[in-house]
């Protein structure tokens, strides 16, 4: 398994360097506005369906959640997946990082399908 | 007068196996001191992208199974806990993403293609003119005031 993580390093990291700096820019936006505004009653625009449901069934909406939704995924699972090495998980590393690309490829098809049946 | 044969290959072990190398060990200071706590901070928030990503799929797939199912969302989104992980999650990724862009210079080289490399703290300082537009932009977007 190992082996076939050294083999896709590129792509994960690819998919690693896009997902920082998406996630990164996009998400902290989101958590503010629909995580704390939103349930507070601040912001009640944010979190009615008819404007929600209009910004991402829109074809650039569809495209910005799905890119924020899946590749944040792949960057937070090769951060956790090198968390887990520097801690001295070598000798598992070949369970540990197929299991966090396995999660961020499971959301990462789980959000194209999202956005396809909006 | 005989001549001893010389060894051609000193350093070659006397019979094959495998190459001989240090079992991997953390660094001295690792993980209390010095730049690892931010370090380790920095990678931790992995966890943060990670979630925040899965609560952005369960909101749009909350959408995709109508207005009832969204408001159910809305309402357990009212939970306190979901608002205290919600705004930490706000301050972890802030911090995240303006330490990616204070490292960001370190990793570029000296010339970008033709035209010269800005100073870093120009570079460090445009990055993070981005963020702060781009969220703007963004929660103006989400909140519906744009």
């Amino acid at each position: 398994m190992r082996r076939m993580l050294l083999v896709l390093e590129p792509v994960i990291w690819l998919l690693f360097s896009a997902g920082m700096m998406i996630g990164g820019l996009l998400l902290p936006a989101w958590a503010l506005v629909m995580g704390v505004a939103g349930p507070l009653g601040i912001a009640s625009t944010a979190t009615s369906y008819d404007h929600a449901f209009a910004l991402a069934s829109h074809p650039i909406g569809r495209l910005v959640f799905l890119a924020a939704i899946a590749l944040p995924l792949w960057g937070g699972a090769h951060h956790l997946r090198h968390l887990w090495l520097d801690f001295g998980g070598l000798k598992s590393d070949g369970l540990v990082g197929a299991l966090c690309y396995a999660l961020a490829l499971f959301g990462s098809l789980a959000a194209i399908v999202a956005v396809i049946r909006l | 007068m005989s001549h001893a044969e010389p060894r051609v290959d000193a350093m070659k072990p006397a019979k094959p196996g495998p190459t001989r190398t240090a079992p991997p060990r953390p660094p001295d200071g690792f993980p209390s001191q010095g730049n690892y706590r931010a370090y380790l901070a920095f990678a931790f928030g992995g966890f943060f992208l990670m979630t925040v990503s899965f609560l952005v799929l369960r909101a749009v797939w909350a959408l995709g199974n109508g207005e009832a199912a969204w408001n159910q969302l809305q309402g357990s989104f009212q939970n306190p806990i979901y608002v205290i992980f919600h705004g930490l999650a706000f301050l972890w990724l802030t911090w995240f993403i303006l330490r990616l862009f204070r490292l960001f210079p370190a990793t570029q080289p000296k010339r970008f293609g033709p035209l010269k490399r800005p100073p870093d703290a120009v570079l460090t300082a445009g990055l993070s003119g981005v963020f702060v537009v781009v969220t703007l932009v963004v929660a103006a977007i989400l909140w519906g005031a744009v």
